[in-house]
Formats: C-alpha cells, sequence, structure tokens
C-alpha cells in the first residue's frame, strides 16, 4: 500500500507532462506591414515582450512539405527586438518557427505564418 | 522529450515553492509564533527540534530542487536545440542566479543543522539564522518573472520576493499547525500548547495574508491592464485560479479561527480536537496546488503583452454553454484522413473530424462521471434497493476501457501503429497509455476500498490523494500553449476542472476524516440519512443527536460528489475549437 501511492503519483505526473511552455510572446512583427517579395533577400523583424537569450535561441524557415532551415537572427536596436535575415524565396507559402529562451528561462515556441508574393 | 522536461520544470518550481515555504515559513514560525527564549521551559525540546529540523530539511531540499531546476533547463534547451547549451547558457542569470540561490540556500540549512539545532532556545541564534536567510531570500529576485521585464524591472522583482515572503510566512505556518497536530497526537506533547500556538498563529496568519494581499495586488495590475485581461487570457485565469484557491484555504482559516474563538470563550475543545486537524489538511491540500499554480503562473505571457490573444468574456462563457452532447462519433477513416493537414506547419488545413472526434470523447467521458456522480448521490441514501450503487467507482474502469480504445484513433486497437510501436515511440502516446491505466487502477482501488472488511484500510485516501493530485495537474499544466487564444478557451473548462477535483478531494478527505466514518462510508453507508434533503436522520438517530463532526462529513462527502458531478457536467458540454 505505502508503495502505491507514490507509483501513481509518479506516473500522473508522466501522463500528464505536456508540451513546452510560454513566457516570452511576440507582440510585434515586420511582416505584417512589410511582406516579402519572391527572389530577393530580406529582413524581418520580431518584438518580445521580455528579454531574448539569442545565442540559445532558433529561428527557422518553414517551407512546403514542412521542410526547415535554420535562419541568421541577430539581436535588434530595441529591447526585445530579433533580426532575422530571410534568403531569396520563391512565390508561395512559407512560416518562421522560432524556439527563444526568454531572460526569465522560459522556452517559447511558436509559429509565424506568410505569403510571398511576385 | 522536450515536453516532459518542461512539465518537470514547472512541478520543480511548485516544489520549490514548498521548500521554500517549509524554511523559511519555519524560520518565521520560529521566529514570531514560537518564540521560544520567552518562557522556555514552556516547550519541550521535542518541538523545538522538530521545528529546526522542517527549516534545515526545508533548506537542503530547496537546494537540491534549485539545482535541480538548472539541470532541467539544461536538458530541456538540450532537447530544443538538439545541441549542448554551453557556453551560451554559463552566462545567463538563470544559470548565475541559480548556482548562487543553490549555494546561499545550503548556506542557511548547514547553519540550522550545526548551528540552531544546538541553540534552540537562543534568540541570538534565531536572529542569526534569519540575517543568514537574507541574502538567499534577496537572491530569488533575479530568478521571478519580473527579471526579463523591460518596465518597472525592479519594482516587480521586489514586489515578488515580498509576495513569496508572505505566502511562506503563512504555509510555513500551516506546515508547522500539521507538525504540532503530529506530536500532539502521538503524546508528545503537551495537550495546551496546540490551542495556545494555534491562537498565536491566528493573528501571524491574518498579518501573512494582508501582506500577501498588499505585495500582490500592485503586482496583478503591472501584468493584467483590463478586466477582460482578466478573465479571456492564460495569466488572468491562473490569477482567477489563484484568488479561488485562496478564499477556499481561508475558509478553512476562518473555519479554525472560529474554533479557537470558541474554545476561548467556552472552553470546550471538541472541534479543536476533532475538526480543526482534518481542516488544516484539507486547507494544506489547497495551499500546495496554490504553490503549483503560482508557480504556472509564472510562466504565463502577462495578459497586458496580448491584447490581441485576449478571449472576451463572452467567449469564455460561451466555453460553458450547455448543449446537447455529441453522442456520435465521426468516421475513423475521416480522422485519418484530416491528420497530415491539421498538423502541418505550412499549408495547414483545420480537421472538422479531428474536433468532433474530441468532443465525442470528453462528452461520453462527461457522461460517465455525471452518471458516476449521481449513483454515488444516490449511494448515500439508506435503502436496501439502492446499496450496490455505493460500487459507482466500476464507472472508472469502464471510463478507462472507453479511453483506452478512443484516446490515440491513429494507433493499435484502431489505428495501423503497433501497440508497442506506438507506445515507446511516441511521448504522447505513452502518456495516455499511462493516463488510461491509472482511471482503471483508480477505478479498481476505490472499488476495493469500498469492498475491504479492514476497518484499518488506507484505500479509502488514496482516491482524495489522486484527486488532489488530478486537480493539480490540470492547473500546473495549462500553460501550455496559451499564446492561441483557442487553446486558451480550452483550457478554460480544465482549470475549471482542476478547482472541482480539489474540492472532490478535500470533500472526500473530510468525509473520510472528520470523526473516521470511512469505514462506515466505504463499507456500510451507516450515515446515509444524515445528508440534507435525506430526513436528517442517521438510521433511527435524529441529526441533532449526532456528533458534530458525523454531520460535517457526510455534507463533506456530498460536496465532494457534487464537485464530480460539476467535472462530469463541464466534459460533457465540451465544445472544442476548431484548429
Amino acid at each position: 500500500m505505502k508503495k502505491i501511492i507514490p507509483i501513481c503519483l509518479l506516473l500522473l505526473t508522466l501522463c500528464l507532462a505536456q508540451g513546452v511552455g510560454a513566457h516570452a510572446v511576440i507582440t510585434d512583427y515586420s511582416l505584417k506591414i512589410t511582406p516579402i517579395r519572391a527572389n530577393s533577400p530580406a529582413q524581418v523583424e520580431l518584438s518580445f515582450n521580455s528579454k531574448i537569450e539569442l545565442g540559445l535561441s532558433q529561428i527557422f524557415l518553414v517551407s512546403i512539405g514542412d521542410k526547415h532551415t535554420l535562419l541568421q537572427a541577430d539581436k535588434g536596436s530595441k529591447q526585445g527586438q530579433i533580426i532575422i535575415h530571410i534568403p531569396p524565396l520563391a512565390a508561395g507559402d512559407y512560416a518562421l518557427r522560432f524556439k527563444v529562451f526568454a531572460a526569465d528561462g522560459h522556452l517559447t515556441e511558436d509559429i509565424i505564418r506568410f505569403s510571398v508574393s511576385e | 522529450m522536450a515536453g516532459i522536461a518542461d512539465f518537470l520544470d514547472s512541478l520543480i518550481g511548485g516544489f520549490d515553492l514548498i521548500c521554500y515555504s517549509l524554511a523559511i515559513g519555519s524560520l518565521f514560525w520560529g521566529l514570531f509564533v514560537l518564540r521560544p527564549w520567552h518562557q522556555p521551559e514552556q516547550y519541550p525540546a521535542l518541538l523545538l527540534q522538530k521545528t529546526i529540523t522542517l527549516i534545515y530539511k526545508g533548506g537542503f531540499w530547496l537546494a537540491a530542487a534549485q539545482l535541480f531546476k538548472i539541470i532541467l533547463k539544461i536538458w530541456l534547451m538540450a532537447a530544443v536545440l538538439e545541441r549542448s547549451p554551453f557556453p551560451d547558457f554559463a552566462g545567463t542569470t538563470q544559470f548565475i542566479g541559480g548556482i548562487i540561490r543553490t549555494l546561499l540556500t545550503l548556506v542557511l540549512a548547514v547553519y540550522s543543522y550545526h548551528v540552531l539545532r544546538n541553540q534552540p532556545f537562543s534568540k541570538q541564534h534565531w536572529i542569526s539564522a534569519a540575517l543568514v536567510a537574507v541574502p538567499m531570500i534577496i537572491s530569488g529576485a533575479w530568478l521571478v518573472h519580473g527579471a526579463g521585464r523591460f518596465e518597472n524591472q525592479a519594482l516587480l522583482m521586489s514586489l515578488t520576493v515580498l509576495h513569496q515572503l508572505a505566502a511562506a510566512a503563512w504555509i510555513g505556518g500551516v506546515f508547522q499547525l500539521i507538525n504540532l497536530w503530529l506530536l500532539r497526537n502521538n503524546h508528545q506533547l503537551d495537550g495546551g500548547l496546540w490551542p495556545l500556538l494555534l491562537k498565536r498563529f491566528t493573528v501571524f496568519g491574518i498579518a501573512s495574508v494582508a501582506a500577501l494581499l498588499i505585495s500582490g495586488l500592485p503586482i496583478a495590475l503591472q501584468y493584467i491592464d483590463s478586466w477582460n485581461g482578466l478573465i479571456g487570457t492564460g495569466y488572468g485565469n491562473l490569477l482567477l485560479v489563484k484568488i479561488t484557491l485562496m478564499a477556499i484555504a481561508l475558509g478553512f482559516a476562518w473555519l479554525n479561527k472560529s474554533a479557537v474563538s470558541d474554545y476561548g470563550l467556552s472552553g470546550n475543545n471538541y472541534a479543536l480536537t476533532h475538526r480543526v486537524p482534518y481542516y488544516i489538511e484539507a486547507e494544506t491540500f489547497v495551499l500546495v496546488t496554490l504553490l503549483f499554480t503560482a508557480a504556472s503562473l509564472a510562466s504565463q505571457p502577462p495578459a497586458i503583452d496580448i491584447p490581441n490573444l485576449t478571449a472576451s468574456w463572452q467567449e469564455v462563457l460561451n466555453t460553458f454553454n450547455p448543449q446537447i452532447p455529441q453522442t456520435s462519433s465521426p468516421k475513423h477513416t475521416d480522422l485519418i484522413a484530416g491528420e497530415a493537414g491539421r498538423v502541418a506547419i505550412v499549408g495547414q488545413t483545420p480537421s472538422l473530424a479531428a474536433t468532433e472526434w474530441s468532443n465525442y470523447n470528453h462528452n461520453i467521458a462527461g457522461i460517465f462521471l455525471t452518471v458516476m456522480s449521481f449513483f454515488a448521490m444516490l449511494s448515500y441514501v439508506k435503502y436496501p434497493a439502492l446499496r450496490p450503487l455505493k460500487y459507482w467507482p466500476l464507472g472508472f474502469v469502464g471510463l478507462g476501457i472507453f479511453l483506452f480504445f478512443r484516446s490515440d484513433a491513429e494507433t493499435w486497437p484502431l489505428g495501423p501503429i503497433g501497440f508497442w510501436e506506438s507506445t515507446f515511440n511516441n511521448g504522447e502516446v505513452l502518456q495516455h497509455r499511462i493516463a488510461t491505466l491509472l482511471v482503471l487502477v483508480l477505478g479498481i482501488m476505490e472499488l476495493a476500498a469500498r469492498m475491504t472488511k479492514n476497518p484499518d484500510s488506507k484505500l479509502p485516501y488514496v482516491f482524495p490523494l489522486l484527486a488532489a493530485f488530478g486537480g493539480l495537474m490540470l492547473l500546473t499544466h495549462s500553460h501550455v500553449g496559451f499564446q492561441a487564444k483557442s487553446a486558451f478557451l480550452i483550457q478554460v473548462g480544465h482549470t475549471t476542472m482542476g478547482i472541482f477535483s480539489l474540492i472532490l478531494a478535500c470533500g472526500r478527505w473530510l468525509e473520510l476524516k472528520l470523526d473516521q466514518p470511512s469505514k462506515n462510508i466505504a463499507t456500510e453507508g451507516v450515515y446515509a440519512e444524515s445528508l440534507p434533503g435525506a430526513g436528517g436522520r442517521i438510521g433511527s438517530l435524529p441529526i441533532a443527536t449526532l456528533p458534530p463532526s458525523l454531520a460535517v462529513a457526510a455534507i463533506a462527502g456530498f460536496i465532494s460528489v457534487a464537485a464530480l458531478f460539476q467535472i462530469g457536467i463541464i466534459l460533457m458540454f465540451y465544445r472544442e475549437p476548431l484548429y
């Protein structure tokens, strides 16, 4: 009997483990006002509500078929801002998938979907 | 693996706060409630020894938890980034602050173990212990939510530390009351100390709660800037949960205070010894859950930052809107056909079949629980024909079988992926399998509890403990995916069920503990007629002639079943947003 309760509690812990949590969120991004044109490199600005540990963060470009390409990112001029360098893209649907660590230690995973037009 | 690491990170956050409350709250208890340097002859050495033991054990566990948090972060980052997080991680505030706090906590624990333990009646040593604790308390400021903010950073960090201190004073004091009761119950303590220290703690507890509110209110106003933010975001939702839990805990505290006052007026200690200890146990359930909720809250994006992702109060209310449960399932082939589009990042297509599949699962589970709770209510009625209804937990076994078939439609027995392959190669499927097993185990164990002839069986306590833990889990994991409004609307129902799970647990615990009627409820159903609306009698005895705690226990049991009914209703009306 003494062992049953701890085992049940342990199993419950495992069974309810879920996906990754979030604290830092995007408060603004430049794609909203500056769409990307086909076949020309571009920069996308992401603004977060928290300080970001850039060295511990990753941003991917996701194209049709969910193919992932790691993108280069730099700190922006404002606090919590990241500049992402996008290579020339053909017209179509894409997404930015990012995994960033906030200064308070929490991980954020999110996706921004966008389209590239001629 | 990243999901498990992150969730363990949430859990360790709650555990961290429990240890903090044990260490710091016990220190407060010694300094302000016990004050052993006044009239040292009043206190047995054993009481001081146990009090100080909780300080240094809390300290050592806190240091271990802090270290484990760092290890979990490393694990999480390695899993997500698919590379070592060093050397970048070594330069972060989280790493440096975490290591410093671990070391400072160890200093407090070692001082308490080596010095304070040998000088338990010395005022000077108690004050020294408090001074040793100060750097550790301050160091925590760099590990809280406010540390990552751009505005009012210092103010938020300071207020959060004060908030944590006030919570530790209250909750640590409650832990000490349990310690005190255990000593008294084992006849290791003079009976007069129990009411004396309860009375002293009443004043101290009120001051702690006042400090908790005074420090918490400005933090809430910094992070939530509108009523919609309070109602329509994950942050606001968990804050409301905290307020609800605090109200429940204060309800128990009020019952305790009333018992102490009554004792002061009448000298009758019946309530002090037959009710208060169990109210304190139930209050502990609530406070521990509160700490885990607080840890979960710290991982939420503040409402002020996500105005575009905030749900309106109408949308929130709509999630609880009564509607006809979905009792027909979409075809399995339709579900499988829509999965690829639903999980795609580029070109994502919402799957109606997946949403309806989920609605059906939730609604049927709700029907299971609602029917079970209805049978459970009837089982309190002392009527021979209704006697078999006390085996209502059999429904959990049925629910477990239902979940086994329905939870993961793409795997065996319904889908093409084999049982072992799906169980061990997919974390989510593994979690569902374990959840299914647990529901089955819960049903079987509660059935066994109701069938046992052993009057000293501990089996009846498994149910409320697991229910409390289930409630805690529902509240703790609620931060997942809160960025999307639809995900938040899913979570609102889950956090509400978490609160009802806790009420279920507390009610059942009190039913079992108050005047120990567990043997009766599990095997005989003796006090069935003491329930409201059941004639106010137990057998041939009018309720007025019963020991008061027996009637209170029966009411607590009924509240517990009513909470199960509410969970069933929420599930029965559940509707998942299309995504």
